[in-house]
Parts: structure tokens; sequence; C-alpha cells
């Protein structure tokens, strides 16, 4: 790892109303780096994950990307967003548009590349998720799995340097996982740097290269996934990978 | 449902043709009574071409002498001639109420959007287009009218080149209560389907570096739109309908010629029903065209889970 730091979170904290959901999160990651955020359900991984691009504020602590702080006020929330692609646990595929209407549109409107380019673009994305063959299918359509590449799709058309994915297997099917992790394999091998929030443990040992685990709003251990995994510092750790894995 | 195909049963088939042969009923009924419109109108802007301005289509008389040697209906044969006699007085007027309805319908489509948006994203504008929805919903339309009309005079500052548009300005001032009524109708309509667009939708705009503004143009405004059809199309009835009131500033549409017919020949009730059988047919177009407009812009899935 050439440890350039290009993902910096330093003590992010954040409030909803009276309750505070995250306790000073702190993790790096550097360009091409995947980082699992791990955690029982409500443990603010969600949360954290969407403050990186600002679909959840924070309001306390710094998150440096390349260099930019994150949490500026005086950031365009829009220029971010179209550097950081997202992935979500609903798909949320736009619902009157086709695969390759969903994808083309942040080329096209945000990017503003020519509609035969932004067309161009998607089309390619969608090959490359191996949905070269519905293009125009609308979302209802298409499979959960299918749904979700197109939904990775319309991330990667942006060409982002950092991918978010918040819990994207968990609303499939246990049939349709695998399409997705395996095109999320390949997003890996290619090189993307990845912060992904899921329960699929297998994965997250197979391909992160740190595993931050949430529980309560508070980092309570990160470390390579090796280590978490079979030599957990903190007992909370170790419960929680072992209810995870008594459901596998 | 059982996915297997079955003979359709005797009871189905007919039921099939009957609504074949009710279908063609009315499509002949359509092209009979459009066909009618246009051609009256045509006829009166090209200065009589066909017949006389102000003459009916047909000769009266003919009509009469037609239908008093079929039994059985001779005895209405007097009427007939009636209704034909008044004919181009009803599609004179009968433009008129096409005319201001198609034209507040769409203006009033364009101020509707803004203020559904508004509503229910905005902050302070929310409040603004609230209380605009609020005093036009909650007030007579008729009393909306007479203040623009009667109030105001909106006539008198109609600009020179409107004002040869119509025979008479307050046309214009029909167009204009109308617009400003009816929007704040559409606006409720439109407003509760933008609303039923997902959250989600608009977090995946968000997500890829949209603006607000542009993810409500792109994303929610065509699907929530489409959500809006149906009970659009009630504004559009209502609109139709309600353009009678019209009448009451003097605007010579539909109502008002039938108004003026009845009491100058005291035949209400033949009148009335003929004026009620036109409103009747505009309806009827409205929901149709609609229905087709509906199906042409529906997309797969989309809005299927909220039919019923």
């Amino acid at each position: 790892m050439s440890d350039d730091g290009f993902l910096r979170v330093a003590d992010v904290s954040k409030w909803y109303g009276d309750e505070q959901v995250l306790h000073d999160v702190s993790f790096e990651m550097d360009r091409g780096d995947v980082t699992v955020l791990i955690g029982p359900s409500g443990s603010g991984k969600s949360t954290m994950l969407r403050c990186v691009n600002r679909l959840a504020e924070a309001q306390e602590g710094s998150i440096l990307l390349d260099g930019e702080e994150v949490l500026s006020p005086d950031l365009d929330v829009n220029d971010l967003r179209r550097e950081v692609g997202m992935v979500f646990q609903g798909f949320n595929l736009f619902a009157h548009l086709t695969a390759v209407g969903n994808v083309a549109l942040g080329p096209r409107r945000v990017l503003g590349l020519s509609e035969a380019a932004a067309r161009e673009r998607a089309e390619a994305q969608l090959e490359r998720v191996g949905l070269g063959d519905q293009f125009d299918s609308y979302p209802a359509e298409l499979s959960g799995g299918q749904q979700q590449r197109v939904g990775i799709a319309r991330a990667l058309a942006m060409e982002p340097k950092l991918l978010l994915f918040d819990e994207p297997t968990s609303a499939l099917d246990p049939e349709l996982i695998g399409e997705v992790l395996e095109v999320m394999h390949g997003l890996v091998d290619e090189g993307m740097t990845m912060l992904v929030v899921t329960h699929e443990m297998s994965f997250a040992r197979e391909v992160a290269d740190e595993i931050v685990f949430l529980d309560d709003g508070r980092v309570v251990e990160r470390g390579p996934p090796d280590q978490l995994f079979e030599r957990p510092e903190r007992e909370r750790t170790g419960r929680f990978l072992e209810r995870i894995a008594s459901h596998d | 449902m059982a996915g297997a195909t079955r003979p359709a049963t005797v009871r189905e088939r007919v039921a099939d043709s009957d609504r074949s042969v009710g279908r063609l009923l009315l499509v002949a009924a359509g092209a009979l009574f459009w066909g009618w419109l246009v051609v009256s109108w045509v006829n009166r802007w090209l200065g009589g071409v066909l017949v006389p301005v102000g003459d009916p289509l047909v000769p009266p008389g003919a009509v009469e002498a037609t239908l008093a040697a079929i039994p059985g209906i001779a005895a209405y044969a007097a009427d007939a001639a009636f209704v034909v006699e008044l004919s181009p007085e009803i599609a004179r007027g009968t433009w008129l109420t096409v005319v201001i309805t198609a034209a507040s319908l769409v203006v009033g489509f364009f101020i509707a959007v803004p203020l559904a948006v508004t509503r229910v994203y905005g902050r302070f504008s929310a409040w603004v287009s609230l209380a605009y929805t609020e005093l036009l919903r909650g007030t007579p339309l008729l009393a909306q009218l007479f203040v623009l009309h009667y109030g105001l005079n909106l006539g008198s500052y109609v600009p020179d080149t409107l004002s040869g548009v119509f025979a008479r300005n307050v046309v214009w001032v029909a167009i204009v209560g109308f617009t400003l009524n009816g929007a704040a109708y559409q606006a409720e309509y439109i407003r509760g389907a933008i609303e039923s667009v997902e959250e989600g939708q608009i977090t995946a705009g968000r997500a890829i570096g949209l603006s607000k503004l542009e993810t409500i143009y792109y994303v929610v405004l065509p699907q929530g739109l489409r959500y809006a059809i149906p009970s659009w199309t009630n504004e559009f009835v209502y609109l139709i309908k309600y353009s009678s009131l019209a009448a009451f500033i003097t605007v010579p549409e539909l109502y008002y010629r039938a108004d003026q017919i009845a009491s100058e020949t005291f035949r209400y009730t033949l009148i009335f029903i003929v004026t009620g059988v036109t409103y009747l047919a505009l309806v009827l177009t409205a929901s149709k065209l609609m229905e087709r407009v509906e199906s042409r812009v529906s997309i797969p899935g989309l809005g299927v889970d909220r039919e019923r």
C-alpha cells in the first residue's frame, strides 16, 4: 500500500436531533483500496457512507478526499458527487427510464455529453456489468440482480474516483447476490477505490484491504480482514462476527 | 389467475362483440359530432363557402320532411328540424367553449407545475403556493370572474395584438379567470402525484450530481406527471363544464348561446337537452383523449402498484 491518504475520515460525528449517531469516526484509505464497513444494523455504517458524498451531513470532523475537505460549506456538493459514485441497497433506478436511460442521465445532464456520446458511454458500461442485452429494458422488467448491476453501471458512467456501496446485495434474493458480487469483484480487480457497507462477510474477507467495524456509531476496531476475522482484539467484534457467521 | 387459455364462452363472445359494437357506435357518434363542428366552424371562417353563414349544414325543412315519412318518429320531426335550425348557433358557442377550455387548461398547466413543485419542495415559496391554491379553490369561481370582469375591468387592458383574436375582449377575461382558477386545482392534483414519487428516486438523482431542480425536472416530474394523468383528467372534464360560467360575464360560449335561444323561443327543455348532449360529447372526447395519452406515455412497471 502506498499510503497516499486518498480518503481521510477524521473524528466525524453526526447527530440526528439529540441522538448522536456517529462518534468521532476515523479511518483512511488509499487509491485503489477496498474498505468494508461492517457492524450491526443501526450502527451508523450507512450514515457514515452517506457523509462521504454529503447525502448526510456530518456536524463535526473532517473528510478529506484527494486533499479536499468534503465537509467544507463552500464545497459544491454536485461537483463532489460527480466524482463519488453511489450504489444503493434498494437500487433506486429511475423508474421511468430504460437501462440505457438510467446510465446515460448523469453523463448527459451532469457531465454535459452529447446525446449520442452519453448513450455510447451508457452502453459500454452496461456491457461492462454484463447487461449488453438489456439496453432498452425498464427497471420493472429486470430482475433484482440485473437492476443492481444497472445501478453499478450508472455510478461507473460518471467515471468516479471513489465508489460507495450501501448494502448492495441486502435487498436481493440469495440466488441473485452472486451476479452482483461478481461485478464488484471485477471492479476490485480493475483497481477501483471502493468503500463498501455490506453483510457479505466472505466478500469482505476476500477483497477488503481494511475492515472497519462500527457499533453504536463508534469505530470499535479496524484492520486487515485476516486480523479482524481471525484475531479480533475486541470482544464485541468477535461476538458480532460469530453472530453473522451463524447466519451464513 | 390461471395461465392456461381456454376457449371463450358464448357469453364472453357476446360480451366482446357488444363491446366492439358499442365502441363502433361511440366512434361513429364522435366522428359525426366533430365532423359537424369542424365543418360548421370552417364554413364560418371562410365566409360561408358551403352554406351561408348562420344557416345549418342541412336544410331543416328537408330533415323534417324525411323524418315525417318514417313511421314511429314522425312525431319528433318538427323538434328535429328545430334542433337542426339552431345547430349553427350551438356550433358557434361550442367553438368558444373549446377554445376557452383548451387555452385555460394548457396555460394553467404551466402555472400549476411550478405551484405544485414549490408546494412540495419549497420553503417560503411553499406558503405562497399554498396561499394561492387555497384562495383560488376556496372562493367561488363565479365571484373570481366577476372581480376580473366587473371589478377590475380586465377586458380594457387586453393588448392590441390580442384584442382582434376574438370578437370580444371579454373572452380573454374568461381565459385568464379559468387559467388562474384551474391552475390551483391542477396544482393540487400534480402535487399529490409528485409527492408519491419515491424518495429514493430523488436520492439517486442527487447522488449522480444533479441539482435539486434538475432532479425534479429529469426524475420527479416525468414520473409524477404520469401518475397525475387520471386525476388531472378530472380537472379537464370539470373545466369543460365550468367554462359555462363565462356566460355570466357575457362570453357568447355554448351555454350563453343556448340560454339566448331558449329565452327567445321558450323551448328550454329541448335546447338544454341538446346543450347537455354537446357538453357530454366534449367531456367524452376529453376522457377518451386522456385515456389515449395515458396509454401512449405509459412505462412498464411505473405506477402499476398504485393502480389498485
